[in-house]
């Protein structure tokens, strides 16, 4: 199965940030069976990527399988956007001119600094903010015309851990049933198992005021789940939560993931987009600057990196002197980035132009290129907030 | 389930766990009566205007006001915004005027708490109701139902400006309402230009038709006025709300 092949350790395991993932999806992957309908290509997650034209194309050539053009139809996609753009009172543009298609049943990153729109995006998505152009579909319902449709679809764990303090956590998960349309013991019932797949049963019948954050977080993201919905959406998950939960944290969504639900999340933690996402948009001042797999991406960046460390003063020099050498260069605070095809093969070279040059390198070193190397090409700045990351 | 019921219930739960909200407005009554009762209670002993009760049924409306002046629901809006847990709400399939009326409801049935234990101690101070029980029942019905208008305004100003000291402010002008109005004498004995400020504010209407339950028993005129003023307050308090509410969130 494509699922198998997607889920391989290699996407679980504590992957360096240069451990190339290409074996897992390289993985032989079953063609849609001939009862798959025209739907599932976009299901099998690992295709999606990359092949799922080709994919279809072939189904296509089953005769009677498929009679309408797959591509583009709005219920095709779990999330559809379009020119999304949002201003608020005073002119300023948090989200402009947002395009993006995330498929159904993958995890798909929305990545970006704080203040660059990823809150924006997501509230308008989720039918909380009002759109000032453009258009959005979710779970195949347009959000400004069908909000109510919007709502029964998708699951909502924003930033601030919205709880109630006073409420027990089996209170404010009984009452998010009944919200939901259950009836009092179909929302019991719902309640109990939730609080058992977040592991808060014993916690259960305490305010959720007592709550340590990991607990909050994971009572947050049960109450998004009480009515099984299409879409999640999870606004920056782990942030502020310790190394531990965050990979509790993790595991549940991997575990909600599995079980169908296409998820839409943002963060500011490059590990974690590299580990959870199966696609990812870098947003940066409100427009996305990158999209892709994180490999895609990763390629996507020339070859290898080589960071040399300079004295802000020798900079411009540094600069000056490797210009020919690689294709580009980032200068991050006297820190040069250096996109090469061949990284161990360029290091004499960079030494002598640099000798040449006058200019002393602080430090040196060669490397694969990173998430953060994409991003730092894509917005000319480093992902703040970086050095908290954690490795799973 | 009902969600508007859901609502609610989460809304008492949520007043019964914060006594602090609730015992203002019980103090707050009870100590205007008892200290106004306590410096004119003499002074006006057999006044014309009492027909023959004690000051203490004059100033039980008053009293009965204060019981039902609560601006929790509002502060609690703010919290709710602030902390994230109106989200939930939003985001849910649910109607957004069912947000704002649980809320009221539970306002309602506090209302209906608070202004009978006033009404209560009023009767231990020997306050007799002309209107008799049924008197009784429209007294704490009319008091608690206005209580919920000017509550309107405080889950207004809550969902306009999100901020705790905006919503304070719903409170705050309470009390130039109360003291433009014949809160400690009849209308006809204050000084003239208080008469004609009196005349313009609604809670005059609401003082004076609660008032004539206790004082007179059933007279349709002061009855009517605040009725009238009781359900106009609530229509442009609470429309304004259902409006705010509804585009909450630039929608």
């Amino acid at each position: 199965m494509a699922e198998a092949a997607k889920k391989t350790p290699a996407k679980k395991a504590p992957a360096g940030r240069t451990t190339a993932k290409t074996v897992a999806k390289a993985a032989p992957r079953k063609a849609p069976a001939k009862k798959a309908p025209a739907k599932a290509a976009p299901r099998k997650r690992a295709a999606a990527a990359v092949v799922p034209d080709e994919v279809l194309a072939e189904v296509r050539e089953v005769p009677g399988l498929i009679d309408a053009p797959a591509p583009a139809a709005p219920d095709r996609w779990a999330i559809e956007v379009a020119g999304l753009r949002k201003s608020f009172k005073g002119g300023v543009d948090a989200v402009n001119g947002v395009d993006l298609r995330v498929r159904e049943g993958e995890v798909f990153g929305f990545l970006g600094p704080n203040g660059a729109g990823k809150t924006t995006t997501v509230r308008m998505l989720c039918t909380l903010l009002g759109i000032t152009d453009g258009s959005a579909y979710v779970a195949g319902h347009d959000v400004v015309r069908e909000p109510a449709a919007v709502r029964r679809r998708i699951g909502v764990a924003l930033q601030e851990i919205g709880l109630d303090p006073l409420q027990t956590a089996r209170e404010l998960l009984t009452l998010q049933c009944g919200l939901y349309g259950m009836n009092a013991a179909r929302a019991t019932e719902r309640a109990n198992e939730l609080l058992d797949l977040v592991g808060l049963t014993e916690a259960a019948d305490r305010r959720t005021k007592t709550f340590s954050g990991g607990m909050k977080r994971r009572l947050d993201l049960a109450s998004a789940l009480v009515h099984h919905p299409d879409v999640l959406f999870l606004d920056e998950p782990t942030t502020g939560l310790d190394p531990a939960s965050r990979a509790t944290v993790w595991e549940e969504v991997r575990r909600i993931n599995d079980a169908g639900t296409t998820v839409f999340l943002t963060t500011q933690y490059l590990e974690e987009a590299d580990q959870l996402c199966d696609r990812l948009a870098i947003i940066d001042r409100g427009r996305i600057v990158a999209e892709g797999t994180p490999d895609e991406l990763k390629a996507s960046m020339g070859h290898d990196v080589i960071t040399v460390d300079v004295a802000d003063a020798d900079s411009a020099a540094a600069r000056e002197a490797l210009a020919t050498l690689a294709q580009r260069i980032v200068d991050d605070n006297g820190e040069l980035a250096l996109y090469v095809e061949n990284g161990a093969e360029c290091v004499p070279e960079v030494v002598r132009l640099l000798d040449r040059a006058g200019v002393s390198a602080r430090s040196l070193s060669v490397s694969r290129p990173t998430l953060d190397d994409v991003f730092l090409q894509a917005t000319g700045r480093r992902l703040e907030g970086d050095e908290e990351e954690v490795s799973a | 389930m009902n969600v508007l019921w859901l609502l609610t219930k989460r809304a008492v739960r949520e007043a019964i766990r914060t006594p602090e909200a609730t015992v203002p407005l019980l103090f707050i009554p009870v100590f205007f009566l008892v200290v106004n009762l306590g410096q004119f209670g003499e002074a006006f002993e057999g006044a014309s205007w009492l027909r023959g009760q004690s000051y203490a049924a004059f100033q039980l409306p008053v009293s009965l006001i204060f019981a039902v002046i609560g601006i929790g629901s509002g502060l609690a809006m703010v919290a709710e915004i602030e902390n994230g847990y109106f989200d939930k709400f939003l985001v849910a399939p649910i109607s957004r005027v069912h947000i704002l009326l649980g809320r009221l409801g539970a306002d309602f049935l506090r209302n209906l708490v608070t202004g009978s234990v006033v009404l209560f101690i009023g009767l231990i101070l020997g306050v007799r109701i002309r209107a008799g029980v049924v008197g009784a029942v429209v007294l704490i019905l009319l008091a608690a139902f206005f209580g919920v208008a000017y509550g309107a305004s405080a889950i207004l100003i809550a969902l306009r400006t999100g901020n705790t000291q905006a919503v304070n402010l719903a409170s705050l002008i309470f009390f130039p309402l109360l003291f433009l109005s014949p809160n400690g004498v009849p209308r006809e004995n204050m000084q003239g230009w208080l008469q004609v400020a009196a005349r313009f504010n609604p809670i005059t209407y609401v003082l004076e038709g609660t008032r004539s339950l206790v004082i007179e028993g059933w007279r349709g005129g002061p009855l009517l006025a605040c009725l009238l003023v009781t359900a106009a307050t609530a229509v442009v308090l609470l429309g304004l709300s259902v409006r705010a509410m509804k585009s909450y969130g630039d929608l």
